[in-house]
């Protein structure tokens, strides 16, 4: 045993690759947390050290994605101190490959986790000319972003998971854990245990008072086809689709450590059926392999039953695969992005803006297109859920960015969590001072619904609700007189249109059912 | 590939149930301790937690609990009949509480050894500190806390359910919690599975609402308003502070008056303390401007929730039944507003 010990190296191939699955464990727990830290945006500020903390651990990911902050460069002409992060991934995958997307990428864990397509299957694997899609979208987002639009960032893999996190999976989850909560509350000796358990979660990982989005189906079903698509090939979305993975790969051509096959392999084929994006092929008589796809995952060390693999360091750039980025895939590029950034500026989004483009506070000012990352982190950070992703108000252009929907949510007046968490301050961090002055939108009451004007009722609920220290919703008595000539007073609601900010809480908490008697609009000034 | 088998996972899921299942037996034990405490301690039944939990109120055990009755069980103290009202004037806070509450006959009139008491006061918005008087002042707060866990209260509970703003950043931002933390109590943030749908038995317009159930099984419910303007019902007070413990408010607003007596008529303040050390005169229920407030350095205190709320409409020139939920109450016979007739004890601290 002892002698064995001795002769066994310290880290043998199978370590490498427990090595990887726990880094992939501890990185997707670390998007997780800075995830979940988004919802205590409004204690940023108790503890200035703390919330300095929390605040960086927030914008992590997305200033690690080299892909959102060479776009945002471009397209924002600006350079963002923060952004400067991104150069560690980029010296990550010059050193060490595309160890992004096989240890760190929280959505290729993810399918990584999800190996549902058979093993051993005799299904064949879509074209290999695939690969070059994601090429060609990494082109098109990069152009785009020079012409200043960055509507392709919906791709980007973070922002996909952001998005479903915050759109899909924790209210759903919130959903299910409140129905269970008030079964189990009705048997009298799980009270205790019930409280407990929510006292843990709320308000912490759940909100207090659940929040509801629209379109819920739709980003669950996005996220579903992208896993999904692992039916067709292990990885599918890394392998063919991501524009951020297009990106590394083409850093990994030139990586100073490569997968490297040395003379003594058999051509038995092992090392090919294990590696999960397919990066190595067979030759005659041997194999070979494309460190633009190998994610660095050392799944083929151990497989290989003649140790003909191994990873050394050496300056070398790769061999050019047929369907690595060329001629063709610029050109196809250039042309999408063109074609798109005409037909976005010719729509009907350009010229005449959707009245109920309402944007989080300080944002009108600015080109915030030009700016936003499509991430999502301000709709998860939004205590209240007023913040959701625009799916028909701003056109294609403006697809997936934070749009306020008062129905569903009211901008809090005592909350800025939203510019606090917004990687890239397209969203500007104001103080809360700052944000109280911020006019998103402006009320109007629809005299046709109102119960006040059209039932004559007694509902004064917008004024006791605005927040605004002087009121911007008065109350006019009006006597108003009834069919048999009876006299009666009735408050009517009136907007003082000067002091309206639009933050909504009038719209979402009317009494009525639907459309609400009272809505917020983009102010025409 | 190191894959968890599928026995290991139902191991592990065996493991995790079996955890839940013994935490909550844990919880439960714990409750039961609570329960036999009570019942050691205060030989209360008729509030034990569980009977006012499943049980509706019967007609005869509600008055009872809290009109006050020259006659009731409570040890005769200095003064052998307290008043209806004291009014504490002119000092601190907290000593203004303390004052108005040895006019009532100490808190361990209405606080048994080994109870669970609830205070409520109005934590409405997140949005200003206590000098806008638009949440209840944090060191009346306190004082209450202090002078239940002095009673020898198991365990005090702060809470409210802010209709602006999370309810952690309210209880942050009105200073509230940090003076009930300091005093021993502790701020519970309302979760919505614990509103449960309760029949109003004796509701002429509101049958049945979704109630804070915690509220309803606690031992002694302490009801602290603050004394504020309001756009439909003039003024703010007690009755009005207990829509802060059901869940769907906009149902209340339509007939608010008989509603808001309905809603006080099943949830029964044991004490009221109406904060009128700060008043908010305008723009209300949130405020936000310090010209509207007017420094007042008044506590109300009452066992009666409609006559404490009929002498702060006072403190406004209102007639107290010109508030249609003072005189909605008043008629259903859940307090008086007749001040004329009242025993008021003014206390002036200063």
């Amino acid at each position: 045993m002892v002698k064995d010990f001795k002769h066994t190296p310290r880290w043998t191939p199978r370590r490498w690759v427990k090595l990887r699955k726990v880094v992939q464990v501890l990185a997707f727990l670390l998007f997780l947390a800075s995830f979940l830290t988004l919802r205590s945006g409004q204690v940023f500020s108790s503890n200035p050290a703390e919330g300095d903390l929390k605040t960086a651990l927030v914008k992590l990911p997305l200033r690690l994605d080299p892909l959102a902050m060479i776009s945002h460069a471009l397209a924002s002409r600006q350079f963002l101190a923060g952004s400067a992060l991104a150069l560690i991934t980029i010296t990550l995958t010059l050193v060490l490959g595309r160890v992004w997307c096989g240890w760190l990428c929280p959505l290729g864990s993810l399918l990584d986790w999800i190996p549902i397509r058979r093993k051993g299957t005799s299904r064949p694997l879509p074209p290999e000319r695939w690969r070059s899609l994601k090429y060609v979208l990494l082109i098109t987002i990069l152009i785009a972003a020079i012409f200043t639009n960055l509507t392709l960032l919906v791709l980007d893999p973070l922002s996909i998971l952001y998005r479903t996190f915050s759109t899909a999976i924790l209210p759903a989850l919130d959903h299910l854990v409140t129905a269970a909560e008030r079964a189990l509350y009705t048997i009298p000796f799980l009270q205790m245990a019930v409280g407990r358990v929510d006292s843990f979660l709320r308000p912490g990982i759940l909100p207090s008072t659940p929040l509801f989005f629209r379109y819920t189906a739709l980003y669950g079903g996005i996220f579903l086809t992208v896993l999904g698509l692992n039916l067709a090939a292990p990885r599918f979305w890394c392998r063919y689709l991501c524009p951020l993975g297009g990106l590394l790969g083409l850093l990994g051509k030139v990586s100073l450590m490569k997968h490297h096959i040395s003379e003594s392999c058999s051509g038995c084929g092992i090392c090919d059926d294990v590696c999960p994006t397919g990066a190595i092929y067979p030759t005659e008589g041997g194999v070979d392999s494309n460190p633009g796809e190998c994610t660095m995952c050392m799944e083929c060390l151990p497989s290989c039953p003649g140790q003909a693999v191994s990873f050394p360091f050496g300056l070398s750039m790769a061999a050019w695969e047929p369907y690595d980025p060329g001629r063709r895939e610029a050109l196809v590029g250039l042309g999408a992005s063109v074609a798109g950034i005409g037909l976005i500026g010719s729509s009907a989004f350009s010229e005449r803006k959707h009245p109920r483009l309402i944007q989080p506070p300080g944002t009108r000012e600015k080109d915030f297109f030009q700016e936003c990352l499509r991430c999502g982190e301000c709709i998860y950070a939004c205590p209240t859920g007023a913040i959701h992703p625009a799916l028909f108000e701003a056109g294609v252009e403006g697809l997936w960015t934070p749009v306020l929907v008062p129905r569903l949510g009211y901008c809090d007046y005592s909350c800025h969590a939203c510019g606090q968490v917004c990687p890239v301050g397209a969203i500007p961090d104001l103080s809360l001072e700052e944000k109280r002055e911020q006019v998103m939108g402006k009320a109007y009451i629809d005299h046709n619904r109102c119960l006040a004007w059209a039932d004559h009722e007694v509902c004064i609920v917008c004024e006791e609700m605005c927040p605004v220290p002087d009121k911007a919703i008065y109350l006019e008595e009006v006597e108003v007189t009834g069919r048999e000539g009876e006299k009666r007073v009735v408050k009517q609601p009136h907007v003082e249109r000067d002091l309206c900010i639009g933050c909504g809480i009038c719209e979402y908490k009317c009494p009525l059912d639907g459309r609400a008697a009272i809505r917020v609009y983009v102010p025409s000034l | 590939m190191n894959k968890i088998s599928r026995r290991g996972f139902l191991h592990f899921l065996a493991a995790g149930l079996s955890f839940l299942g013994l935490s909550s037996l844990l919880g439960c034990k714990e409750g039961e301790k609570a329960i036999s405490k009570s019942f050691s301690d205060g030989g209360k039944s008729a509030k034990l937690p569980s009977a006012t939990a499943t049980n509706p109120p019967t007609p005869t055990d509600l008055p009872t609990a809290t009109v006050p009755e020259p006659t009731s069980t409570w040890t005769p103290k200095p003064t052998p009949v307290p008043p209806h009202i004291a009014v504490a004037r002119n000092g601190d806070p907290e000593t203004m509480v303390r004052k108005a509450l040895a006019a009532l006959g100490g808190m361990e009139r209405f606080v048994k050894q080994g109870d669970d008491v609830i205070i409520k006061p109005n934590i409405c918005v997140g949005y200003h500190t206590y000098e806008y008087a638009a949440t209840t002042n944090p060191w009346v707060v306190g004082a209450l806390v202090k002078l239940a866990l002095g009673a020898g209260a198991r365990r005090v509970r702060v809470m409210d359910y802010p209709f602006g703003g999370p309810a952690p950043q309210a209880y942050a931002k009105s200073g509230i919690q940090k003076q009930v933390r300091a005093a021993g109590g502790k701020m519970e943030v309302m979760s919505g599975f614990k509103f449960v749908k309760t029949n109003i038995d004796k509701g002429k317009s509101l049958k049945s609402c979704r109630i804070y159930d915690e509220v309803l099984k606690a031992d002694v419910l302490i009801n602290v308003p603050i004394a504020k303007h309001h756009g439909m019902a003039h003024l703010t007070l007690g009755m009005k502070n207990l829509m802060g413990v059901i869940y769907n408010r906009p149902q209340i607003h339509s007939n608010y008056g008989q509603k808001l007596a309905d809603l006080n008529s099943r949830v029964r303040s044991n004490l009221v303390v109406v904060d009128a050390v700060r008043m908010l005169l305008r723009n209300g229920p949130s405020g936000g401007n310090l010209g509207d407030v007017r420094k007042a350095d008044t506590v109300i205190a009452s066992p009666d929730v409609v006559a404490a709320d009929s002498y702060a409409a006072t403190l406004f020139n209102v007639e107290p039944n010109g508030l249609r939920y003072v005189r909605a109450g008043s008629e259903m016979g859940l307090g008086r507003s007749d001040l004329g007739n009242l025993k008021i004890e003014e206390i002036n601290v200063g």
